[in-house]
């Protein structure tokens, strides 16, 4: 069936089974994937899928389900759920509906990207594995190469007359080089991501993966103690990623967040200005509009330094007598809506990598940090990783150092940016940060 | 789930374009999640999952397309677009199938989709308040109830006709407790392929007491210290340690693409002699068992290291025909929209034979991590950390005061080189494991263990 028949068709049965109001979110996609494996095409996805999710209004309370079966006879099933669901919840925590607004014009849709046919896609993965396999010396093998294109399809149909979607897709590459020097053996990797084959070069991008795992080779540990550092853009990224659940209001609301009554405060030091850019132009995570139908928007959640906002959706904003910043998204159909940041980085600063480093004359380079999901505290800000970089002396880079954990706190850590780089970094989720200099950070080594 | 003459069909469509092999994965799940924040019901939601996977093998080369849409049409149209990527040198014949006879190893007494869920909400209110109720420093909780009944259907063109309802549920709990500029927090998540009986078997108001103690003794802990130094892991879910630092680098994912610092080990020494590691798909009930894997081949109890020999690797039926080894029941995927390969089931260290107390005695300055939380592992480096949700300085060989923010990190074999005391004490616990193929559920297990020498991460 139809999605679109089927949502309104949906909606139509729900009002008639004594839901008030209602909603159909359906969320669809289709990619492509190619895994090489020593020039040889190893794997190869394609996919296509949908679903939608029901959420209504019964007696006054908000109940949810979802399906996956797009066919006539889930309805009977969604409604039966959503109204069982709906008698579990208290009427204080009803979600009201939005009848929608103006929204920004945002290309994100480019069929050129599909195109291309399977075997010059399937050439293009070729040269950046080969060039990976020989961006460096050292380079033993590759952990990954992958090529591949997805598209998604966003469609919201209400009761209230709402009607809206959007299509975005894109291309990516990721490779991951290992690097082996006799025993000893480092995996570098890098990505590119974007709308348009032309700006792919694969043999930048598997250059760039070689030398970050053979530069790793030789290293060694440091002495524990307390250390001044620079933390690359993909590094602070990483952390800033962990730790981003602080500035959304629901968490604030629920005590899960240590920002609650600190807006207009500095919580950061003053060269660190925090972004959430729904609408950055060729920006990964760019929408027009949430899981909610709010338009999206362009705001400053710490401006040099000071707590200008938290992320907000509708029922969160309502809360705190605010309107929703647009950040109402839901992870997937199984997921209620929840808070979630679109593009969200630390704006770039003036100074070249070269110069952060010259100012912190003694310290480390965090290039990764691993273990994100389990060696952090989101609630009271705690951190303890494993990572990996370089040590820095007299402001060079000197040698590769690995096998250390980085302790501190992000609230601490926020405070402690002496300087922040203008080599803005993008995560393929859309959260980013420039190399950024920390006054000081605990490490464990020997 | 699909008609004779639509399997027929869509393989007949993959074969015809030279694959020597072709399977459908179906499935339909239908799922029921609960959670109580603060003692309010928080969120409520029911849904199915429901599609198909289809994979074509071209030698090692392998295809794969997923849709929700089951219509023969789709799938002939699935089968044929993804092997148009490649090209055999001659078509297959298409055989008969043999309907799979599985053995149940998971029988449920109670079906949890038949459970009202006002009841299971009631259940949650008692496990709120007992974790708010033990102590005032309980600022917070979370409790959360998840079951699914999923229906599986794999055929394949090696004549694999076989169908498993799979049931699971699982309880979890977080309790925080806050001072005024701090918050810790402790949680646990007991399950098994279990229906409702699961809440008899477990006390959810004494679960919910032991993560409120986790939170209130680590909210007055000081720092972890840093460096290295002999580690005590208690046992259950310290076996997280045994499944980053070595279980992810015995699946056959990593060691067939040589990414694997075991990779070529098979009948050497790669753990101390004490050490004995299995990974067992069979236990009753457990909760990553299942009757078959995820590409119909039925689950088995595989010892993967014996007395500190590696025995075997855990094998897919893709990696399996790229490095001449037979799948050892070990491949697994999250759902339709993930091609299977090898991974974990339930993975412990077996007991062996010092008490708790020769442990801690025979240690006289040392981390004892009575609670671990999740890790992750570079299986091409072997390179692992994993965080110490509830730890204990050990001095004088007795437990001391109370540590918080330990990360252990090292590498996989000098660890399970360096473990000198095995326990007698084994004991499971359950965690979700993420990898290429998807999120799936995995028990952890193992008795104490001593490391003679780890490097801690901490801030003291």
């Amino acid at each position: 069936m139809n999605r679109h028949d089927l949502q309104k068709q949906m909606i139509n049965e729900a009002l008639k089974h004594g839901f008030t109001d209602c909603e159909v979110f359906y969320l669809g996609g289709e990619s492509f994937e190619v895994l090489l494996m020593e020039g040889e095409v190893s794997n190869y996805e394609n996919s296509s899928e949908g679903g939608v999710s029901f959420r209504g209004t019964y007696e006054g309370r908000t109940g949810y389900a979802f399906s996956e079966r797009l066919e006539e006879e889930s309805i009977d099933f969604l409604l039966t759920a959503a109204k069982e669901n709906a008698m579990l919840m208290s009427e204080e925590e009803r979600e009201e509906l939005f009848g929608g607004e103006q929204y920004p014009e945002l290309k994100g849709y480019f069929p050129e990207l599909e195109q291309v046919c399977v075997e010059k896609r399937i050439q293009l993965a070729k040269r950046m594995e080969e060039a990976a396999l020989n961006g460096a010396e050292n380079i033993a093998s590759l952990d990954y190469c992958v090529l591949g294109i997805a598209k998604r399809e966003v469609a919201i149909v209400n009761s209230l007359g709402l009607d809206i979607s959007y299509t975005k897709n894109f291309a990516s590459g990721y490779v991951s080089a290992i690097a082996r020097n006799g025993e000893e053996t480092k995996t570098g990797s890098a990505f590119w991501k974007g709308r348009d084959w032309a700006d792919f070069d694969p043999e930048e991008t598997g250059r760039r993966a070689a030398r970050r795992g053979a530069g790793l080779l030789g290293a060694g540990t440091v002495d524990s103690g307390t250390y001044a550092a620079v933390l690359d853009g993909k590094a602070m990224t990483s952390l800033l990623s962990s730790f981003s659940g602080i500035f959304f209001a629901e968490n604030v609301q629920k005590g899960f967040s240590l920002l609650k009554d600190r807006l207009g405060e500095q919580i950061a030091a003053s060269c660190v200005t925090l972004r959430d850019d729904a609408l950055l132009e060729g920006g990964y995570a760019s929408v027009p509009f949430d899981s909610e139908g709010v338009a999206g928007k362009n705001k400053a959640v710490i401006e040099n330094g000071c707590l200008k906002t938290l992320l907000y959706n509708r029922k969160s904003a309502k809360k705190d007598g605010m309107g929703s910043t647009g950040n109402g998204f839901k992870a997937g159909l199984t997921s209620p809506v929840k808070t979630a940041c679109t593009n969200f980085f630390i704006q770039k600063g003036e100074n070249t990598l070269e110069e952060i480093l010259q100012q912190m004359g003694n310290g480390l380079y965090i290039t990764d940090f691993m273990g994100l999901h389990a060696g952090t505290n989101a609630v009271s800000g705690d951190f303890s990783l494993s990572a990996e970089g370089f040590l820095a002396e007299n402001g060079k880079i000197t040698k590769p150092v690995e096998q250390i954990t980085i302790a501190g706190n992000f609230y601490t850590l926020l405070s402690d940016i002496l300087a922040v780089g203008a080599d803005l970094y993008f995560a393929a989720s859309g959260k980013g940060s420039p190399s950024v200099l920390v006054k000081e950070m605990t490490a464990a080594g020997k | 789930m699909l008609s004779k003459n639509v399997v027929e069909n869509t393989l007949s469509a993959a074969l015809g374009t030279g694959a020597d092999f072709a399977e459908i994965y179906m499935e339909q799940s239908k799922r029921n999640t609960l959670s109580v924040v603060n003692g309010r019901v928080e969120a409520v939601q029911s849904g199915l999952d429901y599609g198909a996977g289809i994979r074509l093998f071209f030698q090692n080369k392998a295809i794969y397309g997923f849709t929700n849409d089951t219509s023969e049409k789709n799938l002939i149209r699935i089968a044929r677009e993804a092997a148009a990527a490649a090209r055999g040198d001659r078509v297959y014949p298409l055989q008969g199938w043999q309907k799979m006879n599985l053995a149940c190893m998971n029988p449920i007494r109670r079906m949890p989709d038949e459970v009202e869920k006002k009841k299971k909400a009631e259940m949650l209110f008692l496990a709120s308040a007992a974790a708010k109720n033990y102590s005032p420093l309980i600022t917070q909780t979370r409790t959360g109830c998840l079951d699914v009944v999923k229906d599986v259907f794999i055929t394949n063109t090696d004549g694999l006709w076989a169908e498993e309802r799979r049931v699971r549920s699982r309880f979890t709990v977080e309790a925080i407790a806050s001072s005024a500029m701090e918050k810790q927090s402790g949680h646990l998540g007991p399950g098994g392929s279990l229906g409702f009986e699961l809440y008899d078997q477990i006390d959810v108001e004494e679960k919910a007491r032991e993560a409120a103690r986790i939170a209130v003794t680590m909210l007055g802990a000081k720092p972890c210290p840093a460096g290295r130094m002999p580690v005590v892991i208690d046992n259950g879910f310290g076996g997280v340690i045994f499944h980053e630092a070595c279980g992810h680098s015995l699946e056959a994912t990593a060691v067939a693409r040589n990414a694997s610092v075991f990779a070529e080990k098979m009948g050497q020494q790669i753990a101390s002699s004490l050490v004995t590691a299995i990974d067992d798909g069979t236990i009753p009930n457990g909760w990553g068992s299942a009757a078959m894997d995820d590409e119909g081949t039925p689950t088995q109890r595989n010892v993967l290291i014996e007395n500190g020999i590696l025995r075997t690797y855990l094998v897919d039926k893709l990696n399996g025909r790229r490095m001449g080894a037979i799948p050892t029941g070990s491949s697994r995927r999250e759902s339709y929209r993930f091609a299977p390969t090898s991974r974990m089931t339930n993975t412990f260290i077996d007991k062996g034979q010092s008490t708790t107390a020769e442990m801690i005695g025979n240690t006289d300055f040392g981390l004892y991590a009575k609670q671990m939380g999740g890790g992750s592992v570079d299986p091409a480096t072997g390179s692992f950390n994993f965080a110490v949700l509830e730890g204990y300085m050990i001095r004088g060989g007795k437990i001391a005061e109370p540590v918080r923010g330990a990360t252990l990190i090292g590498k996989g074999m000098e660890v399970l080189m360096k473990i000198d005391m095995v326990g007698d004490n084994l004991a499971r616990a359950q965690g979700m494991c993420g990898s290429i193929s998807g999120s799936i559920p995995t028990d952890v297990g193992q008795p104490m263990i001593r490391v003679k020498e780890m490097t801690v991460g901490g801030r003291g």
